[in-house]
């Protein structure tokens, strides 16, 4: 840990060195930083040391050397200038992940929960005593939401299945035992810090577990809506697969196997109740949420892995039938390339899979089927890799949910402790116009909402969060971003201005629920104007404002190999091959063909479904 | 795709297996012979057949059958998959090289495997083997052979074109191996030398095992010669023999046999291109060299049932008999076969030669000697081979390429048949048959120290021989 980031952190938080909870973020935040990519650690390291040289350079002494009344006069002088604040909260944000968790382990511990329930057997097998050569009837790459269904459907036709899955297995009772932050930094992608380039540039959170991004997801389940249902059919060509009975059908079979259920109002939490309220007092549409996650206790730590195995992640539901059918789970396998046979009469053919395991070597496993399940990013960086990345739409498309938060400070604690749902409430008032509004209170600095100010006010509003409820807010985008890159996913994504207009409607919609909902005060998210106290402050507070300039996170990406009829428009044909080659499947989000509108782990898996029970029939 | 010429070579490998159950790895050592039908192109796709042997160190030394895919460069993959048997059950060894443009060498010299058996999930062993350069190599590009391909089945149709003063012969021998009986199938085609009709007959023969009984036999013909039928072959009223099948009817004699030529590649005891362009007075071939029979042979009242019975079908072609001659097809068991003519010509001037010996000896998969005519002519009529000519013995020596062979052949009277031929010309010729012949043959090798016995074979009563004069 350099002296550098030791001040910056002692600084943001108004650390005066007299123990407590702010002694350990330095700690937890070197931790969390290591799991990151290269490129964005060392960039909040040099952020860190531009920090600190200014402070040099005003005050002769290095940020870690100076008094608590000096650094927060050395940070006032940089919040004072109003091009620096975005940069400032990009770099508040891991310290703040690390200071909640920090007071979160300082709090009183809550009641003892019961012991977690033993998760359902999976066949998992380290890629590192998987052979270095074997065979398999399919090969699925991703155990997420697209890859758990495909593999599921395809070994109960009898196929042998292998699932390759890059992440490791976690077990629920793993889950209890560890904090949230501990799991946050191994079970997402680059630790959490994906970030798509433009303007503005957004985090794009994935998971990376046996389970996928369902694993931490907030476990809401959406029915793939009509509209969306009619636009792939009649823009795409998806006719069959998107027939509204057909899919449906699929649907009902997933929700059936999540044990899909609106959330009763017993564990809901304040959070959820006061966006009841808000939508109550607007004449607003707003019901708790369809989630899958039966007998639900209201930890509250959807986003880090359910510690008391209540939701249906699909490593909790759907690989075990999978599994049960005689699927295995290869663990901590990359898949480095798609296997393929070019002199076939007939054209390429996949040939089965080229895996890297953690140590560096490589073992093969062939196979005349490989289903593509690695996510949307990662997806098209796959078939690059692998020779079949020809199609110019390859990694195109890219649709994402972008979403910014609002908070409103209550009288009440809001966090008071008790059970809570992490995402509780849909307001589908503004549905029909691409805004879905949510109630969704995640672990402390792990949501997408930054707490404003800097020093001494960031400490206060961090102590006293609890009273803060939080409204997210996701947005049907104009799919506008790009998947580049081999080795890794590099993405491109610009916001389309009617998406940023939708954007801040949605904030303002939040406002005004959480108003109606009765908050003394509401944080804005614009650095600029970061409170508002009244419905009026709070319109002139976003007045000017563009969407740039909210903090925005981007959720659910979609559609960078999608499904169509066209030969020129879409990678994929509509019952999910690839174009171009024989024997590739592709089952995850990129099939789909444009934003799904809601959250979108229903569509994906039902989706996935019809793919894979399309290649079984089409094999007979 | 069809290549006029397969592929053959031998690979050794060697090294680690861990069994299932086992916490330490054993020694393992890899021998194969590949046998393709295609020329080995490193960018196209080449599938092989391959045997072989698997040793693992106190485990196992069992023999593999299997296939090869090479595609070093379409597919980037050596493919291996050999069925062995392991502590008495069967097992799937199965692996391949994955050959990458960054490390070359070590790619397609590295083959991870596994080994399954039974249903499990869990693998029999897993390992990996090393073709060693520094070892192997040599020996490795040393046996690249590239056979010509034949498909025995073409070497059946009639060679005859209308000429007159032409014979051609199918034949077939055979030995029941239950029995040891002895059969002989001849179909000869005659168009004299007069310009008369070509005209078709033939002989059938069964030999009693060990000379207990006559010798039974019937000729059939003569019959007008047509323009042969179906798949090619000899086809004359109701006689049949056409690749794969051998039926008809001769005097008491009658028989309905398959032929299973097993794959084997013709056998060409006279240089190949003297079966194409007829400048030689005759010439010998043997399309079938180790094929099965299987069917019945009926004589007077009793009948023969054979299944899978060793024997082979030849041809010739030519002018006519040899002034005096002596033929061998001897099996010598795990795909071995010897094929012995040895004949003065008629020709003035030859006819005062020695014989000429034509010989090939089929060991491992490889005929010897390598040149067609090495045993005829030696080189420049010097280390010919030699053949003393008799009965009820006749013998044939003679040295190539670092091997040397002396074949003895038996034919007693009592177990030998002799029929009248005839020539296109009308010139006569008897010839004394016998299919349940004694043989000994010696095979040496040249070492450091002297000529070395390289292999032994002794045949009571199933050699094929016959020994012709005028």
């Amino acid at each position: 840990m350099s002296a550098a980031v030791r001040g910056l952190v002692a600084a943001l938080l108004a650390d005066a060195g007299d123990g407590g909870w702010p002694a350990g973020v330095p700690r937890r935040l070197d931790g969390l930083l290591a799991a990151m990519p290269a490129r964005t650690r060392h960039g909040f390291r040099a952020a860190a040391a531009a920090v600190d040289a200014y402070a040099a350079a005003r005050t002769g002494r290095r940020l870690d050397r100076l008094g608590p009344g000096e650094r927060e006069r050395v940070l006032a002088g940089l919040a004072a200038r109003p091009a620096l604040l975005p940069l400032l909260d990009v770099v508040k944000v891991p310290v703040l992940l690390a200071a909640g968790t920090e007071r979160l382990l300082a709090e009183p511990p809550r009641a003892a929960a019961p012991p977690a329930p033993q998760d359902p057997p999976l066949d998992c097998v380290p890629a590192g005593e998987w052979p270095d050569r074997s065979r398999a009837d399919a090969v699925v790459v991703g155990s997420g939401a697209g890859g758990a269904m495909a593999a599921r459907t395809l070994a109960r036709a009898g196929l042998r299945v292998v699932v390759l899955e890059e992440g490791r297995r976690h077990t629920t009772a793993e889950f209890g035992r560890r904090a949230p932050l501990d799991r946050f930094a191994e079970l997402y992608r680059d630790g959490g810090a994906t970030v798509a380039l433009g303007s503005p540039p957004m985090v794009v959170p994935t998971g990376r577990a046996v389970g996928g991004t369902t694993v931490v997801n907030s476990g809401t389940c959406y029915r793939t809506p009509d509209r969306v249902l009619a636009r792939w059919r009649e823009e795409y060509g998806l006719g069959d697969l998107a027939d509204p009975v057909a899919f449906g059908a699929y649907l009902d079979e997933v929700e059936r196997t999540l044990r899909v259920a609106r959330q009763p109002r017993d564990v809901l939490g304040r959070n959820g109740t006061l966006a009841l309220l808000g939508a109550d007092g607007l004449g607003w549409r707003a019901a708790p949420l369809r989630r899958n996650a039966p007998g639900c206790r209201g930890s509250c730590q959807c986003v880090v892995g359910c510690p008391s195995g209540a939701k249906q992640s699909v490593q909790l539901s759907v690989l075990p039938q999978a599994c049960a059918a005689g699927a295995r789970i290869v663990t901590g396998a990359h898949v480095r390339r798609v296997l393929t046979e070019p002199d076939r009469p007939g054209g390429p053919r996949a040939c089965g899979v080229a895996v890297r395991r953690p140590d560096g070597s490589e073992l093969e496993i062939l196979a005349p089927l490989v289903v593509v399940a690695a996510g949307a990013l990662r997806t098209p960086p796959l078939l690059r890799r692998s020779g079949l990345g020809g199609h110019p739409r390859t990694g195109r498309n890219l649709a994402v949910h972008p979403a910014t938060s609002v908070a409103g400070r209550f009288a009440e604690p809001v966090a008071d402790g008790g059970p809570a749902v992490l995402q509780s409430v849909g307001v589908e008032e503004l549905h029909e116009d691409g805004i879905l509004v949510e109630a969704t209170a995640p672990p402390p600095g792990m949501g997408s909402f930054v707490l404003p100010g800097v020093g001494r006010e960031l400490r206060a509003e961090l102590e006293d969060s609890g009273r803060l409820a939080t409204l997210g807010a996701m947005i049907a985008d104009r799919p506008g971003g790009r998947v580049l890159g081999r080795e890794g996913a590099l993405l491109r994504y610009d916001l389309d201005p009617r998406d940023g207009r939708r954007l801040l409607r949605a904030v303002r919609a939040m406002g005004d629920l959480l108003f109606a909902a009765g908050a003394e005060e509401v944080l804005t998210g614009v650095p600029a104007a970061p409170r508002a106290r009244t419905r009026r402050e709070f319109a002139a507070a976003l007045e000017g404002v563009t969407a740039r300039k909210l903090h925005l996170s981007a959720f659910h990406p979609t559609g960078t190999v999608a499904l169509g009829a066209d030969p020129q428009v879409a990678p994929a044909d509509p019952t999910g091959r690839l174009r171009g080659v024989h024997g590739v499947l592709i089952a995850d989000a990129s099939a789909l063909p444009s934003c799904p509108e809601v959250n979108p782990q229903l569509s994906i898996m039902a989706l996935a479904l019809a793919v894979g029970e399309g290649a079984v029939r089409a094999a007979g | 795709m069809s290549a006029a010429r397969g592929t053959v070579f031998a690979e050794t490998m060697t090294g680690t297996v861990r069994l299932r159950g086992e916490d330490r790895e054993r020694p393992v050592r890899l021998e194969l012979t590949a046998r393709s039908e295609d020329l080995l192109l490193p960018h196209r796709t080449t599938a092989a057949l391959v045997t072989g042997r698997l040793r693992v160190a106190g485990r196992a030394d069992t023999a593999v059958t299997g296939t090869l895919e090479v595609s070093p460069l379409a597919r980037r993959r050596i493919h291996y998959r050999l069925e062995c048997e392991l502590d008495g059950e069967r097992c799937l060894l199965e692996g391949w090289k994955s050959v990458t443009p960054r490390r070359p060498l070590a790619s397609m010299t590295t083959l991870p495997f596994t080994l399954t058996a039974g249903d499990g999930p869990e693998p029999a062993g897993t390992g990996t083997l090393r073709f060693r350069t520094a070892t192997s190599l040599a020996p490795f590009l040393a046996s690249f052979r590239f056979p010509r391909r034949d498909d025995p089945r073409a070497q059946w149709a009639p060679r005859w074109d209308g000429t007159a003063g032409r014979t051609e012969v199918w034949y077939t021998t055979a030995t029941d191996p239950a029995t040891g009986t002895g059969l002989w199938l001849h179909h000869e085609l005659v168009a004299p030398a007069d310009g008369s009709p070509a005209f078709a007959h033939g002989w059938a023969a069964v030999f009693p095992p060990q000379g207990k009984g006559p010798v039974e036999h019937a000729r059939f013909g003569p019959l007008p010669w047509g323009p042969a039928k179906g798949a090619g072959g000899f086809t004359a009223d109701g006689v049949e023999a056409v690749p794969g099948r051998l039926r008809g009817t001769a005097g008491g004699l009658s028989w309905d046999l398959t032929e299973d030529a097993g794959g084997e590649r013709p056998l060409y005891t006279f240089p190949r291109w003297s079966w194409r362009h007829p400048l030689l007075p005759a010439a010998q071939i043997v399309p079938s060299p180790r094929a099965r029979y299987t069917g019945t042979v009926r004589h007077g009242t009793s009948e023969l049932a054979l299944r899978a019975a060793p024997g082979a079908s030849a041809r010739i072609y030519g002018h006519g008999n040899a002034r005096r001659w002596a033929w061998l097809h001897a099996d010598l068991g795990d795909g071995d076969v010897l094929e012995v003519v040895a004949a003065v010509s008629t020709r003035p001037g030859l006819d005062r030669l020695p014989p000429l010996v034509f010989l090939r000896l089929r060991k491992d998969g490889r005929d010897w000697p390598r040149g067609g005519l090495r045993p005829a002519l030696g080189r420049a009529g010097l280390g010919r081979f030699t053949a003393d000519i008799g009965l009820p013995r006749w013998t044939v020596t003679g040295r190539a390429g670092g091997r040397r062979i002396a074949v003895r052949v038996d034919q007693p009277a009592e177990r030998t048949l002799a029929l009248d031929y005839a020539d296109p010309d009308g010139s006569p010729a008897v010839c004394r048959n016998s299919e349940t012949a004694d043989a000994h043959v010696v095979l040496e090798r040249r070492g450091r120290g002297g000529w070395r016995t390289e292999a032994q074979w002794t045949l009571a009563g199933t050699a094929h021989a016959e020994v012709g004069d005028r």
